[in-house]
């Protein structure tokens, strides 16, 4: 069977035939090759890893955004109720103020009327005694020459008019 | 402007081969009688010469080159077709006839008797060879330009085809396997699996650039797995030799009588054997299998027009079958041809992670520690 016996020519070229493929592809073929499919397969690994990431980044950052919106609107209400506070507070106190200043205009206001009426009261009386001096003097100058007499008269009428009052 | 092409050759071509067709049919009547044993040997085995589609008797010459015993010969295969002696200096040769025990190969004629010279010929099988050791550099160097020029992106068509196959075999056969050692010998193991799956195909091509029967011949295939057995020995490690010479057995099946390691080393043997004759025998079957389901149609030609005509139809109907079969069968016989070598190759490979409990578990780190050097000093 000459099927079954290996030809020596043949032997011989498929070495050389096969050293010479295996060389060509060890030194030019399987290194790049290797390499880019090894590359690329890195590649992709990181690019699958990065998606990963920032997906989790973008979902923590989502998460992190409610929670700021959440204490931003807490935020929010705890000063609308600060400031109605403070209305209320500022209104109180000005009417407190207004409150004090009106009375205090009020004090003052008594004081110098009850001053005035002092005064007045005074004045009045300068006013009426001088009056009632010139009357008397014109009344009695005519009829009393001594002034002094006459005016100790009006005196004492004047302080009987008071007592009386 | 493709079409036109292939129209102006086609009919090139059949112009060109009707006239040898003719002659054909004109030789075929004078014969008479379909030898179909002849016939399927000869389209199995090598041969000077190449030849011709649809041409029996005309062949492309090829360069014949012998080791005579006066010195080296180098003529044309045209020089010594259909049986003619050709002189050459004081060496006459000729190829030897059905009667020889050299039948079909040239022998050099001293005295009246033939001998055989060293033939180193390039024959059909050898130029089969050489076409596909250029395809196989053309497409994987095609690849490797690819990941140079372009970088990280994905290849398309065929340089897309043939890297799926790399990452195939890779990811699928030799990572697996050999694990860390993967990258050491994945560049012989891809070779061989690329060169076999191109030969085979390309023994499925009936015409010039196809149709050498190259992984159905021994001589092929007994290189191929020589090389696996030598990547085999030669790298093994120590625990690989241990395992063969020393095995992990009971004292009496390897002192006074050394059962244990005969055996083992006849499996050693024995594995590229199977490697060698597995591929041999599942492509030359393919072969023979669409050869005589052919030689079917000229067999019944004999009995009349009617039973010739239906045979044809079965015929051709089965060999397109069969060559179906045959593709996938190529890849397949690739493959396993691939994978065992692989396994062959990791049974060298073996590191001994049990040595521990040999020498008496006394130093339990140790192997571990030793194993991680030899694994730095190799890789």
């Amino acid at each position: 069977m000459e099927l079954f016996k290996p030809d020596f020519g043949l032997i011989f070229w498929m070495f050389v035939a096969f050293a010479i493929l295996f060389f060509v592809l060890w030194k030019w073929g399987w290194p790049a090759i290797m390499k880019g499919v090894e590359g690329r397969a890195d590649l992709i690994d990181k690019g699958v890893e990065y998606a990963q990431n920032a997906k989790e980044q973008l979902d923590n950052a989502r998460k992190q955004a409610d929670s700021y919106i959440a204490e931003a609107r807490k935020h929010q209400t705890e000063i609308l109720r600060e400031a109605d506070r403070m209305k209320t507070q500022i209104i109180d106190e000005a009417r407190e103020a207004a409150q004090q200043e009106a009375r205090k205009v009020m004090e003052q206001a008594q004081l110098s009327i009850q001053q005035e009426r002092k005064q007045a009261e005074l004045q009045f009386r300068n006013e009426v005694s001088a009056l009632a001096v010139d009357i008397a003097t014109k009344v009695v100058r005519g009829e009393m020459g001594d002034e002094k007499a006459q005016s100790r008269l009006v005196d004492s009428l004047l302080d009987d008019m008071e007592k009386q009052n | 402007m493709k079409k036109l092409l292939a129209i102006i050759l086609s009919s090139v071509f059949i112009l060109w081969a009707l006239p040898c067709m003719a002659a054909e049919a004109h030789g075929g009547e004078e014969e008479g009688k379909v030898d179909a044993k002849e016939i399927i040997f000869e389209h199995l085995g090598d041969r000077y010469g190449w030849e011709v589609p649809f041409c029996h008797d005309k062949s492309i010459p090829l360069p014949i080159i012998l080791w005579g015993h006066d010195g080296l010969h180098c003529f044309m295969s045209s020089k010594v077709e259909h049986g003619r002696t050709y002189v050459d200096g004081d060496a006459t040769f000729r190829v030897a006839g059905a009667d020889s025990e050299h039948k079909g190969k040239i022998v050099e004629i001293i005295d009246g008797k033939e001998y055989r010279p060293w033939d180193i010929s390039i024959t059909k099988n050898v130029l089969g060879l050489f076409i596909a050791v250029v395809l196989v550099i053309w497409s994987i160097l095609d690849v490797a330009r690819w990941h140079k020029r372009n970088g990280y992106k994905a290849p398309r068509k065929f340089t897309g085809a043939i890297e799926t196959l790399i990452t195939f075999v890779y990811d699928g056969v030799i990572r697996p396997t050999l694990k860390d050692r993967a990258m050491k010998f994945a560049p012989y193991l891809l070779t061989v699996f690329f060169f076999i799956l191109y030969m085979n195909l390309l023994g499925l091509i009936v015409v010039f650039p196809g149709g050498a029967n190259l992984t159905g011949n021994i001589a092929v295939t007994l290189v191929l797995s020589v090389f696996t057995f030598l990547l085999t020995n030669v790298i093994g490690t120590k625990h690989y030799w241990k395992e063969i010479f020393w095995p992990d057995v009971p004292l009496w099946l390897k002192f006074p009588l050394p059962i244990m390691p005969v055996i083992e080393i006849f499996g050693a043997l024995t594995k590229p054997a199977a490697l060698t004759v597995r591929l041999f025998a599942n492509m030359l079957g393919g072969h023979m299998i669409i050869l005589v389901l052919t030689l079917l149609i000229f067999i019944f030609a004999a009995m009349g027009p009617a039973v010739a005509g239906g045979m044809t139809v079965i015929s051709v109907g089965f060999s397109v079958f069969m060559l179906l079969i045959d593709v996938l069968v190529s890849f397949i016989q690739a493959y396993v041809f691939t994978m065992l070598s692989t396994i062959f190759i990791s049974f060298g490979q073996e590191r001994g992670h049990d040595e521990g409990h040999d020498d008496g578990g006394h130093h339990h780190d140790k192997p571990v520690a030793g194993s991680d050097g030899h694994h730095a000093a190799t890789v």
